[in-house]
């Protein structure tokens, strides 16, 4: 493939603040609430944030998201001070930080990297790694000196280095992954900022200052708190009665609504479109979803601009987007996006398509039963606006909610005829959010075997210039959405989160598994 | 074995007059004398009526999502205010009656009626019989509740039919084990023994002597239970089991937005909780009075 | 009578047992296990091989019966096992948990206890008086209406009028006893005022029957003074209904609060029960089940013996 010039970045510590008027201050801890525990302790089996956020400042990783920017989408080194790609793009080379220490006071080499990324992309049988197929595209992963950690990979991926900024994939000790590989399940040993005070199950998880973490003078905080729970009006009645600084997964616009009220500028507010969205997935293989027209006519039905403004108000959705999230690097355009079918400005045109797509498809007029999760926000919210858009043009549609043990079976047995999919990403990052649609994916619930996109996928995927990449990224979109509509996308989630104002140095990103290390955070007096 | 609701201690009583004519006068004299059961009484019949007439009396259809009148506090227009969606509450809540008698009664009625042929067939037939269908109700009874519930809907979907059963299941064995031991005293008496001697059948037995003398305790279980599934129906909905949206339904109502937005648009919560606490109310009124009325011992006030 | 008793005791076993198939078989035919649940969750899809790994380890793929024979004979040996989800012994997952279950039920039964008795004295004392309206109304209202939704109009009317939230995290009473109290009041409010309603009821009907037994008129006849009357015959045999009521209702509380538990955000006994199920932890959902149903027949038990000992005239067969 012909190439790039190899790149030499230049490590930033990932430390000076964007806007940063103030000057951080030492001192304090941090309260917040976690809507769930973790069900282990090891990152790289588990996939829920109610892991990461009391755990992530246990841990460093070799890359991560740089904590600053909003779009969470820059790769800024964590363990790693600096790195090379080769001109062939197949090798990346790390240079890790000097003076590193596990909160045991042993010092971090390469070979600690090296074992945790064995563990992740190469595990031993009956290990489970959530993450490997995220790294096929790696032959070996090296550890020729105590400093150095090499990746080789089978083939160049531009989006490697950050696919690397995972944050689960903490790196763990090598010595203690040797003699026993399960014991991190339930042990907490890491380089991070924080060290590990106590987990009391049903309540709360204290982590306290690493007086000996690498980046000096961080971390800011004397330590933290994280209070266990599970339902929503606790936790915004905790922060709304200052017990609590923040919730790092994202609140409802009710909830906001009423901290605001109540709090004034104690209370600020950031938010950020959310790297997660709720798809309509329609079984192939099911009359008459194998017929184009239907599926076009359930997006042509769907009112996105209207709904955007007004369930916005009510639930955690707001942004209209296609295969990315708006405001990222790949995201296409408002007037782009207004091409696709079920995106035009004029409903009622839209509708009437509809109608008379499903008249041609003998359609009209059609029952059926979509199926949905039942879980408040936001599927409920979306499912009731679903049904009443698709009224509009004369389908009649029952809901059946399933609880989410239920609902996953349901939908790997393909036992739907449309139902609520969904997909959240930890980075916005086409590699990452797109291989679901592809005909080989297990997530492909709907069963659309279509080379065309599978083609267009991997020519995104290889593509060396962003243009060029921009451009098939459009073509799948509109295949995937307007000439297929194998899936069809409701509208982005919106994450919203209202925090004290006391809480300092901490930037909100698309992703709720971001941006959890808390070396950043301080707290005003 | 110890027992629930509306007691039922062995009586000391002389041989009783006959079964039938004692309820019939009961029921009689109790518009007369218990106003308040009349009361309770009337609301029900009241709520029969608006359900079966829902579509004539509704001011709005409940599903239809109306963005532009979002979160509206009660005016002229929407007497009750509207929902998150712009639902009108009043036409949800009449038309959410329908949901709340169509599980209150086909909860309560099957499970009471199953619960009565078990316990007067325990009672009657007596011996292995009883001991074995008494263990199973021990079992069910002894089971939570909210468990067998998430567990049915689970195993068989989430729907109204389902719902039903969830909440019926519990309580076949609590109305089995009263109307048993109401059974057990009846069984007892001189003309059961004198049927049996004269050699009728045991169907014709049960029919004619032992189930007229448990449509006292079996009308109470009834109401009972009727109350009681309202509720069941409201808590399970409001988990999220049973019925599902866009349906209208009272317990339904109070989940998700109706919490959240409690603050800000109270009418949510706070009229669906009163139909609820108002359609229980009722038939616990007229349960009451039902039963202080057919209960022998107080009859002679 | 004390073949009855020994009788008694023994059926305990059965139930439990009974039990004990009912909630394995029952969890194992509920569609979805842990293991599909664990690793499905917001954003990946685990592979096949992963999910039978893991089947494995849990022992999920041996037989039905060898699954059920070591549970029960782990339960012989009082060993609960571990959380299929967390991996900690169920002993400990119970244990902070059912502390505060126990505390709210005994403080809702107090709460109900102490309204209930006077109110349902005095509504049978002056029965068909506008005071027995009141109370009858009062109670009713107590069992229409739903706890959790009292719950919620409790929370809102606190932070509208008082402008103040109860704690929101649990510490046990010997901690802090003013916070747990403050934390603990209104769910027992909630709850207790439900329970009085069923035992006020009660204890106005089983007053109103033994105000009228014959021994009472015989002692008015003899002339004994009004009160006397009262409390030693009468309200001693208007106990056993009433305290029939108060321990059923004692069992249900340690375990059936699902929905109280969620408005007021405790971490109880119901809650883990809807979240065992929810995430199909059988070795927990099992114990859990087996606990409240204990506590049930125990109590019924208990309530048997206290019937006995209390109403001498009751024959049993």
């Amino acid at each position: 493939m012909p190439f790039l010039v190899s790149l030499v970045a230049l490590a930033q510590v990932a430390g000076a603040p964007a806007a940063a008027q103030e000057k951080p201050r030492s001192g304090g801890e941090l309260v917040f609430v976690v809507p769930s525990e973790p069900p282990s302790y090891d990152a790289h089996r588990e996939e829920t944030f109610g892991l990461i956020h009391p755990m992530a400042p246990h841990y460093s990783t070799l890359m991560r998201v740089d904590p600053f920017d909003k779009t969470g989408t820059k790769p800024v080194g964590d363990l790693a001070e600096s790195w090379t790609i080769a001109k062939d793009g197949l090798v990346y080379t790390f240079k890790l930080r000097q003076g590193v220490k596990f909160h045991d006071g042993s010092p971090l080499t390469s070979r600690d990297v090296k074992a945790s990324y064995d563990k992740i992309i190469f595990p031993p049988a009956g290990e489970v790694s959530l993450r490997k197929s995220a790294y096929k595209v790696v032959e070996v992963v090296e550890a020729p000196d105590p400093q150095t950690v090499r990746f080789r990979l089978k083939w160049p991926e531009s989006s490697f280095l950050l696919n690397l900024a995972s944050p689960w994939n903490w790196i763990y000790k090598a010595d203690i992954l040797a003699k026993d590989m399960r014991w991190y399940e339930k042990n907490v040993m890491g380089t991070g900022p924080f060290t590990f005070v106590e987990h009391v199950k049903g309540s709360h998880w204290v982590g306290k200052k690493n007086p000996n973490y690498w980046d000096k003078g961080k971390p800011y905080l004397d330590g933290y708190r994280a209070l266990f729970m599970s339902s929503s009006s606790a936790q915004v009645a905790a922060v709304r009665g200052e017990r609590a600084h923040i919730q790092f997964r994202g609140f409802t616009p009710a909830d906001r609504d009423s901290l605001v009220q109540a709090l004034g500028n104690k209370i600020t507010v950031q938010d950020s479109p959310w790297d997660c969205i709720l798809m309509i997935a329609m079984n192939h293989g099911k009359k008459p979803f194998d017929d184009k027209r239907v599926r076009r006519a359930l997006t042509l039905a769907l009112d996105r601009y209207e709904a955007s403004k007004n369930l916005s108000k009510i639930a955690i959705v707001k942004e209209v987007s296609g295969i990315q999230v708006p405001g990222t690097p790949f995201a296409t355009p408002p007037e782009e996006l207004a091409k696709l079918a079920g995106y035009g400005k004029d409903i009622n045109a839209s509708r009437a398509e509809a109608r008379k797509l499903l008249k041609e498809a003998g359609a009209e007029g059609l029952s059926f039963t979509f199926k949905n999760r039942g879980i408040p926000q936001p599927y409920e919210p979306l499912g009731i606006w679903l049904i009443d858009q698709w009224r509009q043009v004369g389908l009649n549609v029952k809901q059946e909610i399933l609880e989410a043990s239920a609902y996953h079976p349901m939908l790997k047995r393909g036992d739907f005829e449309v139902a609520m999919d969904f997909q959240c990403g930890f980075i916005v990052e086409p590699d990452l959010d797109l291989p679901r649609f592809l005909s080989d994916s297990d997530a492909n619930y709907g069963k659309s075997g279509d080379k065309v996109l599978d083609d267009l996928y991997v020519k995104q995927s290889q593509a060396t210039e962003a243009e060029e990449r921009k451009r098939h990224l459009r073509a799948f979109e509109k295949r995937l959405l307007d000439e297929e509509v194998h899936s069809i996308m409701t509208l982005q989630w919106h994450r919203i989160i209202p925090h004290s104002s006391k809480v300092k140095g901490w930037t909100i990103t698309p992703s709720h598994y971001l941006n959890n290390q808390l070396d950043t955070v301080w707290l005003t007096e | 074995m110890a027992i629930n609701v509306p007691v039922e201690i062995a009586t000391t009583e002389a041989v009783p007059r006959e079964p039938r004519a004692r309820w019939l006068s009961a029921v009689v004299g109790f518009t007369r004398r218990r106003t308040l059961g009349a009361v309770g009484a009337g609301v029900v019949v009241l709520m029969l009526l608006v359900a079966a007439l829902a579509p004539v009396i509704a001011p709005y259809d409940p599903v239809t999502v109306d963005f532009g009148a979002m979160l509206a506090a009660p005016n002229a227009k929407h007497w009750l205010g509207t929902d998150a969606f712009g639902r009108d509450v009043l036409s949800r809540l009449i038309y959410g009656s329908r949901t709340a008698l169509l599980v209150g009664f086909g909860s309560a009625l099957l499970g009471a009626t199953v619960g009565a042929i078990l316990g007067v067939g325990s009672a009657y037939f007596g011996g292995r019989i009883d001991l074995y269908l008494q263990r199973l109700m021990d079992v069910f009874l002894a089971f939570p509740l909210i468990i067998l519930a998430l567990a049915i809907v689970a195993i068989l979907g989430n729907n109204l039919q389902n719902l039903i059963m969830a909440i019926t299941i519990p309580m076949i064995p609590r109305c089995a084990l009263v109307i048993r031991s109401s059974a057990l005293a009846i069984r007892e008496m001189p003309y059961v023994d004198a049927a049996r001697a004269a050699g009728f059948k045991h169907g014709r037995i049960i029919l004619r002597h032992m189930l007229p003398n448990v449509m006292a305790p079996y009308l109470i279980m009834l109401t009972a239970f009727l109350g009681q599934a309202i509720l069941l129906e409201a808590s399970l909905s409001f988990l999220g089991l049973g019925v599902q949206e866009p349906t209208a339904a009272w317990g339904l109502m109070l989940r998700g937005a109706a919490v959240e937005f409690a603050e800000t648009a109270p009418w949510m919560a706070v009229f669906p909780g009163l139909a609820i606490s108002l359609a229980v109310f009722a038939f616990n009124l007229f349960g009451d009075s039902l039963r202080d009325a057919l209960d022998p011992k107080l009859r002679t006030l | 009578m004390w073949r009855y008793f020994l009788k008694r005791f023994l059926l305990m076993f059965p139930t439990l047992i009974g039990v004990a198939a009912l909630i394995f078989f029952l969890m194992r035919v509920v569609p979805g296990d842990i293991v599909e649940l664990r690793f499905a969750g917001e954003s990946s899809a685990a592979s096949k091989e992963n999910l039978a790994q893991e089947r494995s380890r849990f022992g999920l793929d041996r037989p039905l019966w060898k699954q059920f024979a070591e549970w029960m004979w782990g339960l012989a040996r009082l060993d609960f096992g571990k959380s299929m989800w967390t991996g900690a012994s169920i002993t400990d997952e119970i244990k902070l948990r059912f502390a505060l279950s126990l505390q709210l039920a005994v403080m809702a039964t107090i709460v109900a206890v102490l309204l209930a008795i006077p109110l349902g004295v005095i509504s049978a004392i002056k029965q068909d008086t506008w005071v027995d309206y009141v109370v009858r109304i009062f109670s009713i209202a107590g069992i229409a209406t739903p706890s959790f939704w009292l719950g919620i109009l409790l929370i809102l009317g606190l932070l509208i009028v008082f402008k103040w939230l109860p704690p929101m995290v649990y510490t046990p009473f010997w901690v802090n006893p003013w916070q747990n109290l403050a934390q603990l009041i209104w769910p027992a409010l909630a709850v207790g005022y439900r329970y009085s309603a069923v035992a006020t009821r009660m204890t106005r009907s089983a007053m109103l029957e033994v105000l009228r037994e014959d021994y009472i008129r015989t002692a008015r006849a003899k002339g004994l003074v009004e009160n006397l009357i009262l409390s030693r015959h009468a309200l001693k045999n208007a106990m056993l209904p009433v305290l029939t009521v108060i321990c059923l209702e004692f069992a249900f509380l340690m375990g059936g609060l699902v929905v109280t538990e969620q408005v007021f955000n405790l971490n109880g006994l119901g809650l883990l029960f809807v979240q065992s199920v929810a995430h199909r932890d059988y070795t927990l959902t099992q114990a859990l089940v087996l606990l409240v149903a204990a506590v049930f027949i125990v109590v019924n038990f208990l309530m048997d013996l206290m019937y006995a000992w209390l109403d001498p005239r009751i024959h049993y067969r």
